[in-house]
């Protein structure tokens, strides 16, 4: 029987060109080709003044990115469940953003800096998990969950509701710790407490359930590994990112999220600010009490930072570059914006930025 | 036609029968889902969303046959698929169990391991004629070369049901197995054809004697099945194991064993239904003539319905091979293949179009372990690459090249070990072509005395390229003396030059085929040799006499035994013509040598 490989053939050839054709180009625009970033701003500091153990490499800022649309992506998910279910999110543009703008910001730093195997490894890894979590979501939900779900996709059972509640505790909490430290176990009980066996929609509310239950049970398992995983080959990261000013704001008291630890006879200051999401405020308030930069973690290159702005949003200034934009799918008229200014330029960026009618999304803190 | 073979497609994605591998699977899977995201993203984009639904019916139908049917091949029930219901471990079981896991290795209540036939190909219960609503049946043979209207078709269910048949009629009777002969040896116009495929039991068999009594409508396969179990093997037979035992010994068949000869030489007694139903035993003290004159008889004298068969071990067997001049393969032969205890199977292949070189492959005895886990030969639905180089061999530019310079040099890279019974199960299906309407593969058979080896060689090459005939090879086998049957083949020791052509089927060919072969035949007898029977009836009557001069013996011993003529066929149409019957006309296509 010949004809069944040659049918498959052309079947599986069709549904890469339909695949790939698909959308492609709207889903992660670079703004240009290449290398978009001047090359005097991807340079190492060669000779930091912030404490060795404090210095991180700098062509990491552009490798948290992918390491953060992974934080961005259920938060979207989050705020599109509070709407509708999760039935009609759409889980592989995702994916295709995810890997595209892998693609983006690494054309940015392979020329200029060595590859950085553990951190490519990384992103590997949490990538691919995530491509095959939400390709088996897409497949469940295309599957199945398009034939329980409500026509109006509105949010109607109590599971849907069980399901916005978790995607938002979820994205809070991996805001400012790892993933797999959540505790999905105890979510498990919860599923059966928190919801009828019968009622309308009951079909749904069975899917719901058997997918909330395979989908707490597989990242409950999952997470236990790789947190085996993480403590056998990661370092334990630091929680705070040191800073030098060029001096310390006069009548900026020292709070609780910027440490002052040391000036500097040149009237500089070494200070510690958290990292992370909570790096970002806690910058944007040195920055507006007149800060200058000199280094972030021991960098005085680029710094790349992501906004979600207005579709008409064309922002041009000498002080930092666009990289990429990509849409909210979720949200028409909304889009991401990617832009690195130097290390220098970060408090006249952040003032800048901080006048438009935009959100800043994230600072990628190195 | 079953359904299956009629719609490949629909049957494999929405019925739930029969059995597929994993390789299957995996294919049918990715072709589904492939075909859904191709169709879904199409009509999302050109009809709209809601057009999608429609898929979902043969989406789910689809996954739900396919799975059934893996499930089939590890012996589950296709209810099995429920287990998808129990979250995280189901799906995992379930995919493991539909991608990864082996199908029962042997047939299960769900069917026949997939892409291995349930049996061995077989041919036809006779074809009915179209638009002639009466019991004549065209019988005709595995190279559909041979048509013969038959009167009616009998199929007795025990031999007292037999000879009640031939004591309560008259007229002519032809006998059919297997039908692998290629003459029309089983079938004469307008006779009561006698199809003894359903006489096939085994009547004894015992194990510290080596020796089993068949019914002969039995099949060497059938046998095989029976005593494979008990470490036994059959001490003689042809390669394919499709024949019946009945057929194989009509024509004293051999194979390519070593140390043995005619079929006939592994036969302790026959018992034979005569013309006028009377049940005789014979063996090589009791009725010595009928069984001289019976095996290798071409069913001239009666039909032999039970045979006495000596058996042997059934051993580990290495092949070993080497690649050689035709000038050394005798001394060759002589020297280390002959008298080798360890030596079961040996034949040696001549290369065309100038055969002049050979590969001798010998197959010998060894306590290694066999490299093949089966112990019968498992048989195939398909022979796609068999029927590959059939065809590039026989059809394509530097195709014969190919095959002794590339391909046969990778086929014997390895150094495979079978149980003897695993390599004498061959099934003559690896041999068919698609079509045999055009073109047809066909077999010819000389028997040359081991010294005149070189010079028949000689002359048979020369004729084979005169005639440009599309030989696809020559195997040479070693036959010991035959015991006294009457129509032996080997009279003393002999090399059998086994031909394997093809020929187109029109009517100009097959005269050309007649002409050369009669004209091989010339060069067979020059050296003291003789042809083999149960092809094609091109030899002239002087041709049939000089090759077989006892021939006249058994003539006489027929008008004994069947003065009525009864027993016919093309062979006897041909060959025999009696003065106390009735004259009777010979079949159109026997007449092409005059």
């Amino acid at each position: 029987m010949l004809r069944l490989p040659i049918l498959t053939m052309l079947m599986v050839l069709l549904a890469i060109i339909l695949f790939v054709r698909h959308k492609r180009n709207q889903l992660t625009i670079p703004a240009g080709k290449g290398c978009v970033v001047p090359k005097d701003w991807l340079v190492s500091n060669p000779h930091p003044v912030t404490p060795a153990e404090h210095i991180r490499p700098a062509d990491q800022t552009f490798l948290t990115y992918p390491e953060w649309f992974l934080v961005h992506s259920p938060a979207e998910i989050a705020d599109y469940a509070q709407g509708h279910t999760t039935t009609t999110f759409p889980y592989m543009s995702h994916v295709k953003q995810l890997w595209q703008s892998y693609g983006v910001v690494y054309d940015q730093i392979k020329d200029a800096f060595p590859f950085n195997t553990g951190y490519h490894i990384m992103i590997w890894v949490i990538g691919v998990s995530t491509t095959v979590e939400y390709a088996m979501k897409a497949l469940y939900e295309t599957v199945v969950g398009r034939l329980t779900n409500p026509t109006h996709g509105g949010v109607v059972t109590d599971e849907d509701t069980f399901n916005a509640k978790f995607t938002q505790d979820y994205v809070d909490f991996i805001r400012v710790r790892p993933w797999y430290e959540f505790d999905f176990k105890s979510r498990i009980p919860a599923l059966f407490t928190n919801t009828s066996f019968f009622g309308p929609h009951f079909l749904r509310k069975i899917d719901r359930k058997y997918m909330l239950l395979t989908e707490l049970l597989i990242k409950a398992g999952y997470g236990y590994l790789i947190k085996l995983g993480t403590k056998a080959s990661y370092d334990e990261a630091l929680p705070t990112t040191a800073v030098i000013v060029d001096q310390f704001p006069p009548g900026f008291g020292s709070g609780p999220s910027v440490d002052h630890l040391q000036t500097y006879p040149d009237g500089s200051a070494l200070l510690l600010l958290p990292r992370y999401e909570a790096f970002h405020p806690a910058a944007t308030t040195l920055a507006q009490h007149g800060a200058t930069f000199r280094e972030i973690a021991g960098n005085n290159s680029a710094i790349l930072i992501t906004v979600l702005a207005p579709e008409s949003w064309q922002p041009v200034s000498p002080a930092f570059r666009l990289v990429f934009t990509q849409p909210i799918l979720t949200k028409p008229g909304l889009k991401r914006v990617a832009l690195v200014t130097p290390v220098g330029e970060f408090g006249k960026t952040i003032r800048f930025l901080s006048g438009e009618t935009i959100r800043v999304e994230h600072v990628y803190d190195y | 036609m079953r359904l299956k073979d009629k719609l490949p497609l629909s049957y494999l994605l929405f019925t739930t029968r029969g059995r597929i591998n994993r390789s299957a699977y995996w294919l049918v899977s990715a072709f589904i889902w492939s075909t859904f995201y191709v169709l879904h993203t199409l009509l999302r984009d050109f009809v709209g969303e809601g057009a999608t639904y429609c898929l979902y019916p043969l989406l789910l139908g689809s996954l739900v046959a396919t799975a059934t049917k893996r499930l089939h091949d590890t012996n589950r029930s296709g209810y099995w698929l429920l287990v998808v219901l129990v979250p995280v471990l189901g799906p995992l079981w379930l995919i493991y169990q539909l991608g990864f896991r082996k199908g029962t290795p042997q047939q299960n209540g769900f069917g026949t391991v997939p892409n291995e036939a349930a049996d061995y190909l077989k041919n036809d219960r006779g074809q009915s004629i179209p638009h002639r609503p009466t019991a004549e049946r065209i019988i005709n043979d595995v190279t559909q070369l041979n048509p013969v209207v038959v009167a009616k078709v009998f199929r007795p269910t025990s031999i007292a049901h037999l000879q009640e048949r031939l004591r309560t009629t008259t007229g002519p009777i032809s006998v059919g197995g297997g039908r692998f002969s290629m003459g029309g040896q089983t079938a004469s116009q307008q006779s009561l054809h006698i199809d003894m495929r359903e006489l096939n039991q085994i009547i004894s068999f015992s194990k510290e004697n080596r020796l089993i009594t068949v019914q002969t409508g039995i099949r060497w396969c059938d046998i095989q099945r029976f005593i494979d179990p008990h470490d036994l093997s059959i001490k003689i037979m042809q390669t394919y194991a499709n024949f019946t035992v009945g057929g194989a010994l009509s024509v004293n068949c051999h194979g390519r064993y070593m140390g043995h000869g005619p079929l006939i030489l592994s036969v302790r007694a026959i018992e034979v239904v005569l013309a006028n139903g009377t049940l005789v035993r014979a063996s090589r003290t009791e009725n010595p003539a009928l069984f001289y004159g019976a095996i290798g008889g071409y069913n001239g004298l009666g039909i032999m319905v039970t045979a006495e068969l000596d058996l042997e071990d059934n051993v580990a067997v290495r092949r070993e091979h080497q690649k050689l001049d035709r000038l050394t393969y005798r001394p060759f032969f002589v020297e280390s293949i002959r008298d080798n205890p360890d030596a079961v199977f040996h034949n040696g292949d001549m290369y065309p179009p100038s055969f002049t070189n050979m590969r001798a492959v010998t197959w010998v005895k060894t306590t290694q372990k066999p490299t093949v886990k089966k112990r019968l030969m498992p048989l195939r639905e398909s022979y796609p690459l068999e029927r590959y180089f059939l065809w590039a061999f026989t059809e394509t530019a530097f195709g014969k090249w190919r095959r002794e310079h590339i391909v046969d040099p990778l086929l014997y890279l390895a150094h495979p070990i079978h149980w003897r019974n695993y390599e004498a199960g061959y099934d003559v299906a690896e041999l068919e072509p698609r079509s045999r309407k055009k073109r047809t593969y066909v077999l010819q058979e000389y028997f040359v005395p081991i010294w005149h080896f070189e010079s028949f060689s000689e002359q048979m090459s020369e004729i084979f390229n005169r005639y440009q005939v599309n030989v696809i090879n020559v195997s040479v086998r070693h036959a010991l003396p035959d015991s006294g049957s009457l129509l032996a083949w080997a009279r003393e020791e002999v090399f059998a030059f086994v031909v394997y052509y093809k020929q187109r089927t029109h009517a100009v060919e097959k005269n050309k085929v007649a002409i050369w072969t009669r004209e091989l035949i010339d060069a067979v007898l020059s050296v003291g040799g003789t042809y083999y029977l149960p092809y094609q009836v091109h030899a002239t009557p002087d041709q049939f006499h000089r090759a077989y001069p006892n021939a006249q013996t058994l003539f006489a011993l027929k008008q004994e035994l069947d003065p009525a003529f009864r027993f016919r066929n093309v062979f006897w149409d041909t060959y025999y013509h009696p003065t106390v019957t009735e004259p009777r006309s010979l079949p159109q296509h026997t007449t092409n040598y005059e």
